[in-house]
């Protein structure tokens, strides 16, 4: 058994929701270093909208959220920049540039806050570009890449600048299974060889027994979670019997 | 011939060079995004004075290296600042190993050789003439189209959707009325000034008032009422329209039996040929009332302002104004639909659509006036 890992992000009593309506209650969870954790629930759960908060692009109605200890949501100015730039984000799209080429977009982050040559910037972005195998792709603009490529390309941005941490919002959303498996090996290579931390929010089953170390369940009926822990351990033993429907993808 | 590097980087090195031409470069400390930029260029210029015939660079000693650091140590690996010479990496942490590997000067040698393909300027003036006519096609198919359903939907009202076009009545015209009323205004304001100066050396400044009258009525009324509602509404018609394409809606509407034009078009122009001679008759009265105030400024009653408007206007100038704005109104509507409609794929295509659905609007409400104006004066004579 190996020691306890350091906790990376935790969030602490974390109420969120969109002005007089609150979707998730005091949520309390931590995300060790190196783990693929996943964040699970029903459509309308909160999902995505836990992920927001969690990313700083909006405020809580209360609570923290804590990465590598430092608070996300009371930092200002370069301490919550310092912050942002620990972690990348993939969006479900992509959320590529359209009008720059795939290696511009993977560059952008190298120009705007590294002091590297360009030939060095070229040289890294290809480099990430290769490792979710688009070198191919790279002078391509992303109306001229599949959904798979946007989103590995997305991924090739996010870890340029080498993120203690990667939030992906339903990576497999749209994925044909065999695209959707290999995004799958990069995530779990991305995390073994670089160490990075992953936090996603999937509804994608074979993703989650494939990648995730731990994974949270949201319940919309009580704004909060309701079971945690390893995926597979949740399918024979959460105390709930639709977090085991869930995960045995069997109808109520 | 060591080189010690200045202590607040937090990446050392080491050069030493033996007599038979072979060196060792040792790493240490935290090879990051921050001290590879400037280790990088103290290697460059430390290197570039050595003759070498091979090179073990040694980084079991590096703490830390990031993607930054791996680069600068590939690209000494590749030979980069000591060509000729064979280069040995030793020492690379094992989890690295996958990350160094995904390095490759075959990448980019690829990217520096891509060039943009230039075409000759034949072929562009021959692809834009082909593209104009094209759009030519699509223009006139789609007015004919337009012209059919409005007409099969004035036929039988109650096909028509109603309420959609009282909605873009509210969006287009009512919510329009202060910013034409300002405009206009401003414009009989500036028409006022203007004319007064020239028309008084000829000893004619009381006609400043039979000027406004006219070229409010028949040309600046219609005019800029149509630029304000391609500018204002419809460029939101195209962006609304643009966005349902790229969602995906409009192909709902098609399989569902739904005729887009029907569905979403007829509506959008019946709604522009109603309310821009309103609009034109609104933008007439402002136009009228800021020049006013300049002519009473200029010391005429108000009485004989009037006067001067109410003989100098017919109904035959009204007639040509209204009829213009009917013209105008159709112009808009269906040309800021069909770019719309036209709307190619990705987000950036709703800009360009809206953009050209604006461009094209003004355009064409110039090239009518054109007309308009050419053949009214036939007509007069």
């Amino acid at each position: 058994m190996s020691e306890p890992r350091k906790i990376l992000i935790e969030a602490r009593d974390l109420t969120v929701g969109y002005g007089e309506r609150i979707v998730l209650e005091r949520i309390n969870f931590q995300v060790h270093r190196g783990e693929v954790f996943a964040i699970l629930g029903a459509s309308g759960s909160g999902k995505s909208t836990l992920l927001k908060h969690l990313i700083g692009l909006h405020q809580p109605v209360s609570g923290d959220v804590l990465i590598s200890g430092a608070s996300l949501v009371n930092a200002e100015g370069d301490e919550r920049l310092g912050i942002l730039r620990k972690f990348g984000v993939l969006y479900q799209g992509g959320a590529l540039f359209g009008s720059l080429t795939a290696v511009e977009n993977v560059r952008l982050p190298l120009d705007e806050f590294t002091e590297l040559s360009e030939a060095a910037k070229d040289l890294i972005a290809l480099s990430k570009l290769r490792l979710v195998g688009l070198e191919m792709a790279a002078t391509k603009l992303p109306a001229d890449l599949s959904g798979g490529m946007q989103k590995r390309a997305g991924i090739a941005r996010a870890i340029v600048l080498d993120p203690c941490v990667l939030f992906l919002d339903e990576p497999s959303a749209g994925l044909d299974p065999i695209t959707s498996a290999g995004l799958d090996a990069l995530i779990r290579e991305l995390a073994g060889g670089l160490g990075i931390t992953f936090v996603m929010v999937t509804h994608e089953l074979a993703s989650i027994f494939s990648v995730a170390d731990r994974v949270v369940v949201l319940d919309p009926k009580v704004r909060g979670i309701v079971a945690e822990g390893p995926p597979a351990w949740l399918r024979e033993n959460a105390t709930q019997p639709w977090v085991r429907q869930f995960l045995n993808r069997e109808v109520a | 011939m060591p080189g010690l590097t200045p202590v607040e980087l937090p990446v050392q090195w080491e050069i030493s060079v033996r007599p038979d031409g072979t060196g060792t470069l040792v790493f240490k400390g935290e090879l990051d995004a921050v001290s590879t930029p400037v280790a990088w260029r103290k290697l460059e210029r430390e290197l570039t004075g050595i003759k070498l015939v091979g090179l073990r660079i040694d980084v079991a000693q590096l703490s830390s290296c990031d993607s930054a650091g791996l680069a600068l140590l590939y690209h000494l690996s590749a030979g980069g600042m000591t060509p000729g010479a064979k280069v040995e990496l030793l020492g690379l942490n094992p989890e690295l190993k996958h990350l160094f590997q995904s390095f490759s000067t075959e990448d980019v040698q690829a990217l520096q050789e891509h060039e943009p393909a230039c075409s000759s300027i034949v072929d562009d003036v021959g692809e834009a003439t082909l593209a104009w006519l094209r759009d030519l096609r699509d223009q006139v198919e789609f007015i004919g189209e337009v012209t059919l359903d409005v007409f099969a939907s004035l036929l039988r009202p109650r096909r028509m959707r109603w309420q959609e076009v009282m909605r873009v009545f509210e969006l287009a015209g009512v919510n329009a009325l202060p910013i034409v009323f300002l405009l206009t205004f401003l414009i009989g304001m500036v028409i006022a000034f203007e004319s007064a100066q020239p028309l008084a050396q000829l000893g004619a400044q009381v006609y400043v008032a039979n000027l406004l009258g006219l070229t409010i009525s028949r040309e600046l009324g219609p005019v800029m009422t149509a630029i304000m509602l391609a500018g204002r509404s419809g460029s939101a018609f195209a962006a609304e329209l643009g966005t349902m394409k790229v969602n995906e809606e409009l192909n709902a509407l098609q399989t569902m039996g739904l005729s887009p034009i029907r569905f979403l078009v007829v509506q959008r122009v019946v709604a522009g040929l109603l309310l821009t001679p309103i609009l034109t008759i609104f933008a007439m009265y402002a136009g009228l009332l800021g020049g006013i105030p300049v002519l009473l400024g200029l010391g005429f009653p108000l009485r004989m302002v009037l006067y001067q408007i109410q003989s100098g206007l017919h109904f035959g100038d009204l007639a040509e104004g209204l009829s213009k704005s009917i013209i105008f109104g159709g112009i808009v509507a269906s040309v800021s639909c069909l770019r719309g409609l036209q709307t190619g794929e990705g987000p950036r295509a709703v800009g360009e659509s809206t953009t050209r659905s604006v461009v094209s609007s003004i355009l064409l409400i110039i090239l009518a006036d054109a007309l308009f104006a050419a053949v009214t004066f036939v007509l007069r004579k």
